[in-house]
């Protein structure tokens, strides 16, 4: 009883709060506190692929939301990962590109042999046409540098 | 004397404890000092601690700092300062991707990050120096217990030797100690052994 007045009161603040932020919102969403959301996976997916083909979209947002996808507990369809990529080629940022393969390559966890040959195969025309390499292609798939350790120096 | 970007530090093996060394330290910093001050707020004339680099997104706390994380792939501060020759990479990769070498794709990657993921987790190998530390430091253990066995410990009372202990347990049998569930409970009295 408490906790859903608290929950109410909670989802007031923060709704208030982003409406006076002066970025737009990252997500417009109804954030519930509690884990049942109402959104389904169709409706996710097509909130973060328009996030990400918005046409004035800037790095800062880019990475906000890829930070907040490889945050959560999932790996993110082929259209979001095509659409973070398009998104990357309007940033003229290749390197971000790369590093959003990387993340979503270590997204799949223990299951990354069956879930990443058929994530690349449905991006792969993506990547052909805008020219990415995927981090095997560039060697960056075994470590190519080695760092120091900062207590050795 | 060497100053870095951060400041000034010491060279390795050089005392900071001579007072002229201090002295003139100290009329480097105030110089140092003044002319951040004269410069006013201008940007490029404040020593900033990323340098040149370019801030691009809010990391993993907000703060203009570059770490390789596995949870927040995305620093703040691209890695590598805005030199020119990263500048010339920078033009070219307004173009088309497709016409970048590898070499070129790989350096615009190293430019803005220090490690890939796979160096990131590469194993380090610690486990085995923290076994064999471990294990050293248990047969340490052990030859510290040899030596008190040795040179410590005064000899053991005769009452331990195997016929004296044989006698004891024949007082135990003769006496019928424990013998419910114990050791007399085992003794076959009729037969003069163990059951």
């Amino acid at each position: 009883m408490l906790r859903a007045a608290v929950c109410r009161i909670n989802n007031v603040a923060r709704t208030s709060i982003l409406d006076t932020a002066s970025r737009i919102p990252a997500v417009v969403v109804n954030r519930n506190m509690s884990k049942h959301s109402t959104e389904t996976d169709a409706e996710f997916d097509a909130r973060y692929e328009a996030y990400f083909n918005r046409a004035d979209i800037d790095g800062w947002e880019a990475r906000k939301a890829m930070t907040d996808l490889s945050g959560m507990d999932l790996v993110p369809e082929p259209k979001i990962i095509i659409a973070a990529l398009k998104a990357c080629r309007r940033l003229n940022d290749f390197a971000l590109a790369v590093r959003f393969l990387e993340t979503v390559k270590d997204k799949c966890g223990a299951k990354e042999k069956e879930i990443y040959p058929y994530l690349l195969q449905e991006i792969r025309p993506t990547l052909n046409e805008l020219g990415i390499s995927t981090p095997e292609e560039l060697g960056y798939d075994k470590p190519e540098l080695a760092l120091v350790n900062v207590y050795d120096q | 004397m060497k100053i870095c970007r951060d400041g000034v530090y010491q060279a390795k093996g050089e005392m900071a404890l001579n007072p002229v060394f201090r002295r003139a330290l100290a009329l480097q910093f105030q110089q140092i000092l003044k002319q951040q001050v004269a410069a006013g707020s201008t940007a490029a004339a404040i020593i900033s601690k990323i340098g040149n680099r370019e801030v691009v997104g809010y990391g993993f706390n907000g703060t203009k700092c570059y770490v390789d994380r596995i949870d927040f792939p995305m620093p703040a501060v691209r890695f590598k300062e805005n030199t020119p020759d990263v500048m010339a990479l920078r033009e070219k990769e307004k173009g088309d991707w497709n016409k970048l070498t590898i070499e070129e794709k790989k350096a615009l990657y190293r430019a803005s990050f220090c490690q890939t993921f796979s160096e990131i987790q590469a194993p380090t190998g610690e486990w085995k120096s923290v076994l064999g530390i471990s294990l050293i430091i248990s047969s340490l253990a052990v030859w510290v217990y040899l030596v008190m066995k040795m040179y410590v410990y005064s000899p053991m009372p005769d009452t331990f030797t195997p016929e004296k202990q044989a006698a004891q347990l024949q007082r135990i049998i003769d006496l019928r100690g424990n013998p419910v569930e114990g050791i007399s409970s085992k003794w076959d009295y009729e037969k003069g052994d163990w059951k």
